[in-house]
């Protein structure tokens, strides 16, 4: 089946057209209009095309919209009437003690306001509202583009965090973790790695050293050979 | 001591595989670090891009100044200044907040280290490896084709520790080629005081019996003789004991007998050598080295190789970028392009393998093998268009593999040959500039060739046009050296 997905931030007036493939012969197709269970009436009709025309003033008549074909199979094609998504970071962010985190938060429309949200435990608490000037900052580059930035990370700041952007039509969410590390941490195989070059140089300049004697033992020979 | 000899040839030979293995592995993983670097500094594409042009192509492009630093202070510490370099630059790096600071600390830094490195390494296999050169030479660079494990390793530490941690573990792991680069002992000293006692004892251990078993020799001594004579005319250098190559003209050097007979038996010219070398140490006079010096710049056999350098690096470079990009273009999925890039990595490697022992063999001269992979790969570039589906596709990449891995193997051998080791690190140096200028442009042009044209077809054209074109240089050889002897001997 097909399905569109399409963006609403504010209320509009949207018209949904289902077309059928000029080479497709169908004798005499039905076609309906459905949100749910809830039938729709066309607005207008062509030879080949149903429109609906849908008003939406609120969240509850966002949705899908579904119109099906039926001729001797049935076809359904679906609409996805949503609120604009938001784009997070999937992978962890990773960061380390004393440094700093930014989150950044995107949507394709311009968002009406935004909010931050913390994990304390199971609640959700919103960071603009707590929001220590020295700890956080907020800054919002553009309309649609909004960063969080976390100064003088401790490993408690590790955790869930939300990012929610509000729209006429409702809001949505997107979720971010974030990982602290020590410094020690990458710092264990740093270490590892450097003692094992320093080995090697040590025995290399030890190597050298003794066969340095050698061969001065060695030439002391050939002179006295030369000398005979 | 023998054995030692030989074993030094495959500590030097370990060590350049691992700089191509590490240098190239960081210059390929860069674009993990592009994402990473975008992400967090904010700079835009062409800003953080910046980064990776500035290490790359300052590893050609600081050659000739390298080469002068190697020339004074030898290769060995030029090398472990070059590691150093490396490690200092990635550790500056895990401390950076912009995009600038990255230019110098990752451009800069790096990309002088990785010249240092490249430099000390190539002229010093070129030094120890005077029988196997060809094959030495592809043995170090089929690092290159490990390249591909530092991908998949630099994602995990990146997702592990971040990219600040992943950068000190990478100058960690850079550390590890000073110690490979102390395996980088001199042949011979510049130094007349210390070089009469080493060259006593580098006698001892030359070899000279001409059909020596196992790989790389270092039949150094009877050629650091004659650095020694007056006239340093290019054809001397020529003389290496197993070489089957023309003979050359009366040599005016005073130890004429001694390079007369480079077969005679072992303990005849050990002796000699040792007191010849008395005598001459006594009458040596060293000849002032320049800061820069500019001489291959007034030789013709340098253009005649800086230009089929040229070429053939813009023919090796355009067709790899766009080959993923033209499989996807003819509808292949980006999955069986990845598939072409390996397949081309293993064959080249094997490629250049098969080609360095062939060419070692010496039935003729290197240039000719040089050549003739040359002009093969300009015709498998030119009917590369006609490869429309994936089993054609993939018999182009083959075929493009093998004979870019025949001449790439071939490069510093061929280079060895026209002007000898002695000068090795000026031309090199000069070549390598050249080389960068031509593979700073290579890529854009590559590009704009595409947006003209709007097919990669183009590409495929224009770098089998640059391989027919690269070989050209070569037919003056002949012209070349004969003029270059005429004014020798003027």
């Amino acid at each position: 089946s097909l399905e569109k997905n399409i963006s609403l931030a504010s209320p509009t007036k949207v018209e949904l057209t289902c077309k059928l493939d000029e080479n497709t012969n169908l004798k005499n197709p039905q076609v309906t209009w459905k949100k749910g269970s809830e039938t729709i009436s066309h607005t207008s009709k062509t030879k080949n095309s149903w429109t609906i025309q849908v008003t939406i003033s609120d969240r509850s008549q966002l949705g899908s919209y579904t119109c099906i074909v039926k001729d001797e199979k049935e076809i359904s094609a679906t609409f996805h009437l949503h609120v604009p998504k938001v784009e997070g970071r999937e992978k962890p962010i990773i960061t380390y003690e004393g440094d700093r985190a930014v989150m950044v938060c995107k949507t394709e429309h311009n968002s009406k306001a935004w909010t931050w949200y913390m994990t304390n435990g199971t609640e959700l608490v919103a960071i603009n509202k707590i929001l220590h000037a020295d700890k956080f900052q907020i800054k919002r580059p553009s309309a649609n583009v909004n960063r969080l930035e976390i100064l003088k990370l401790t490993k408690k700041d590790g955790g869930e965090y939300w990012c929610e952007a509000s729209f006429d039509l409702g809001s949505s969410k997107t979720r971010f973790e974030l990982r602290v590390l020590s410094i020690t941490a990458p710092l264990k195989p740093f270490i590892a790695v450097v003692a094992e070059v320093a080995i090697l140089v040590v025995t290399i300049v030890l190597y050298e050293v003794y066969s340095k004697k050698k061969g001065k033992g060695r030439e002391k020979e050939f002179d006295q050979i030369e000398q005979l | 001591s023998r054995g030692a000899a030989a074993g030094w040839a495959w500590g030097v030979v370990f060590h350049f595989f691992l700089v191509n293995v590490l240098v190239m592995g960081m210059l390929k993983t860069f674009g993990i670090f592009f994402v990473t670097f975008r992400e967090e500094m904010g700079g835009s594409s062409e800003q953080v891009s910046w980064i990776g042009s500035i290490m790359s192509s300052l590893r050609f492009l600081g050659a000739p100044l390298v080469s002068a630093v190697c020339q004074r202070l030898g290769e060995r510490p030029t090398s472990i200044l070059g590691a150093g370099l490396v490690a200092g630059g990635c550790l500056l790096s895990t401390q950076a907040t912009s995009v600038p600071f990255l230019c110098f600390s990752m451009g800069f830094l790096l990309g002088m280290g990785f010249a240092c490195l490249y430099q000390a390494a190539a002229v010093m296999t070129a030094k120890r490896c005077r029988a196997r050169l060809a094959f030495c030479n592809a043995l170090a660079r089929s690092g290159m084709g490990l390249t591909f494990l530092m991908a998949p390793f630099t994602q995990l530490l990146i997702e592990l520790y971040g990219w600040q941690g992943t950068l000190l573990i990478f100058g960690g792991i850079m550390l590890n080629l000073v110690p490979s680069s102390m395996l980088l002992w001199p042949v011979s000293t510049d130094l007349p005081q210390k070089s009469a006692k080493n060259q006593r004892r580098g006698s001892s251990v030359a070899k000279k019996d001409p059909e020596t078993p196992g790989g790389c020799l270092d039949g150094s001594t009877p050629r650091e003789l004659q650095l020694h004579c007056a006239q340093e005319a290019p054809t001397t250098e020529r003389l290496i004991p197993h070489s089957r190559e023309d003979s050359d003209p009366a040599n005016p050097c005073a130890l004429g007998r001694l390079q007369k007979n480079p077969e005679s038996s072992s303990s005849a010219t050990s002796t000699e050598a040792k007191r010849s070398h008395k005598t001459l140490a006594a009458t040596k006079k060293e000849p002032p080295q320049p800061l820069l010096d500019f001489s291959p710049l007034k030789d013709p056999v340098f253009f005649i190789f800086t230009w089929s350098f040229l070429f053939s690096h813009l023919a090796y470079f355009v067709p790899l970028f766009h080959l993923v990009a033209r499989a996807r273009t003819l509808g292949m999925s980006s999955r069986d392009g990845s598939h072409l890039i390996a397949v081309a990595g293993i064959t080249e490697m094997l490629s250049q393998l098969l080609s360095g022992w062939l060419a070692d063999h010496n039935w003729t001269k290197k240039y000719h093998f040089h050549v003739t992979y040359l002009l093969l790969s300009g015709v498998t570039n030119l009917l590369g268009p006609l490869a429309t589906t994936l089993p054609l596709l993939l018999a182009y990449t083959v075929a493009f593999a093998t004979f870019c891995g025949g001449f790439m193997a071939l490069v510093l051998p061929v280079l060895v040959d026209l002007v000898g080791v002695e000068k090795l690190h000026s031309y090199l140096g000069f070549a390598a500039f050249f080389a960068g200028i031509a593979a700073m442009g290579g890529p854009p042009l590559a590009g704009w060739l595409y947006d003209y044209t709007q097919t990669y077809v183009c590409s495929f054209l224009f770098a089998g046009a640059c391989a027919l074109i690269s070989p050209i240089s070569f037919f003056f050889e002949p012209s070349a050296q004969k003029w270059k002897l005429k004014k020798a001997n003027l």
